[in-house]
């Protein structure tokens, strides 16, 4: 789906009723199986499988003290896979013309400027990551609880230099608030259908079985 | 022990880096213009990035380094001390001989750039690889302590030594001549025939050559007596 508006679209809807319900997340499952190269993504997106260890983590925290853990690990592996292949899709500056698209060139602007920075940022974070580990490799230094500690160390220091950066760049341009972008989008060929089946999905997921079918 | 370019090529968009050639024991300089792909080289030859085709063989390196050009990937300590023993290293010996023997409770990004390149250069200098990368090594670093560091790569006894550079004055006295030229990874030669061939040398050597003098080697001393040459 390349129309960055359709696809943020349908990922916001299909992300909200997974999270709201169980049939909303298997709604959501069935559509992203069938619309998106589904697992080929999971391996391609080395953030899948960390948030979902991550999240089965919580889940079993939440099944054992108070229940529902197992509902929730379902209903949040639906939202990343949802997230890996919004992500997935993703071309430098879309963020902003979707940004501008949707609140204007002011508000809109630094919206769509703040996504681009975020998911900048993010790229950032997995390539530091993998030279913070290539080094601590050379160095001999074994993964574990001991080296979370200075992989984060590492890591916050260049996001909190890069950030540095930027802000000085901002200001140094003169930056104060909003500006100029045309914004551009490109569609392709099964697009819209996959949009119609998100909103679909949405209308099974949030309308009662019983709004369609007369049970006894 | 050599590392072997075997039409080894790095895609990136339209961008490519192509690179044929042996590494053999000693000190290799590779130089090229900013962006040319020197640390996509690099990472490449220490096995980070892996080739989009051909290949990188290493022969009989069982011990390998690449220094980042930007020191802070590196620090695993949360003080200047223990950043030193991650490297198996005494903190003692190596803060004493690059002068900071004062700093050795800080933490390690409290250190300056230059500082902390300096502790960077001095531990992994005072260890044996087999394969040594260094990108970058002369950044942050003011010209006495790029000297030192000369001084100690010229001292290398064993291994190989790569180092990606686009300084224009300090050298250590190197065996091999290699640059990167629009898009491919060049063999210049060894000094002081390879000087001759060498497109990206500095512009002293280059009027050095143009004067019929020729140096024998691209060390501070070795540019000094050619120039010195009536």
């Amino acid at each position: 789906m390349r129309d960055v508006r359709l696809r943020t679209g349908s990922a916001t809807l299909l992300s909200l009723i997974a999270f709201y319900s169980i049939t909303g997340a298997i709604a959501a499952f069935v559509w992203w199986l069938l619309f998106t190269p589904n697992f080929r993504l999971v391996w391609k997106n080395r953030l899948v499988l960390p948030s979902v260890v991550l999240i089965g983590l919580f889940s079993g925290i939440l099944e054992i003290t108070g229940g529902g853990g197992l509902s929730y690990f379902f209903r949040m592996m639906v939202v990343i896979l949802i997230g890996a292949w919004l992500l997935s899709g993703q071309k430098r500056g879309e963020f902003l013309d979707l940004g501008c698209w949707l609140f204007g060139s002011r508000t809109g602007f630094e919206l769509g400027m703040l996504a681009e920075m975020a998911l900048q940022n993010l790229n950032s974070l997995i390539i530091d990551f993998d030279r913070i580990r290539a080094a601590e490799r050379m160095k001999g230094v074994r993964s574990g609880i001991r080296s979370i500690v200075s992989v984060g160390r590492v890591l916050i220091h260049w996001t909190l230099l890069r950030a540095e950066d930027t802000a000085e760049l901002l200001a140094m341009r003169g930056y104060v608030r909003g500006g100029t972008c045309v914004p551009a989008f490109v569609r392709e060929k099964g697009d819209l259908i996959a949009a119609v089946f998100a909103i679909c999905a949405a209308i099974i997921a949030l309308i009662p079985v019983s709004a369609f079918f007369i049970l006894s | 022990m050599k590392l072997v370019l075997n039409c080894a090529e790095v895609t990136r968009g339209d961008w490519r880096l192509s690179a044929q050639g042996i590494f053999a024991e000693g000190i290799h300089l590779v130089s090229g213009d900013v962006g040319s792909g020197k640390s996509t080289l690099a990472l490449m030859m220490a096995g980070l990035l892996p080739a989009a085709s051909g290949s990188v063989i290493r022969e009989q390196v069982s011990l390998q380094m690449i220094s980042f050009q930007f020191p802070e990937y590196h620090i695993t300590g949360t003080t200047v001390n223990e950043e030193c023993a991650s490297w198996g290293l005494d903190p003692a010996t190596i803060l004493s001989s690059i002068g900071l023997v004062e700093k050795g409770n800080c933490d390690p990004f409290r250190l300056s750039r230059g500082e902390l390149k300096r502790l960077h250069l001095a531990c992994v200098l005072a260890n044996q690889y087999d394969l040594l990368i260094l990108d970058e090594p002369f950044s942050s670093l003011d010209v006495c302590e790029k000297q030192r560091i000369c001084s100690c790569l010229s001292g290398r006894s064993r291994g190989i030594t790569v180092m990606f550079t686009h300084e224009q004055t300090i050298f250590p006295r190197v065996k091999h001549i290699w640059e990167i030229h629009e898009g491919r990874l060049r063999y210049c030669g060894s000094p002081p025939d390879g000087l001759l061939n060498w497109h990206h040398a500095p512009l002293l050597i280059k009027n050095l050559i143009a004067a019929g003098k020729t140096p024998k080697n691209i060390t501070t001393d070795d540019l000094m007596e050619a120039a010195c040459v009536t």
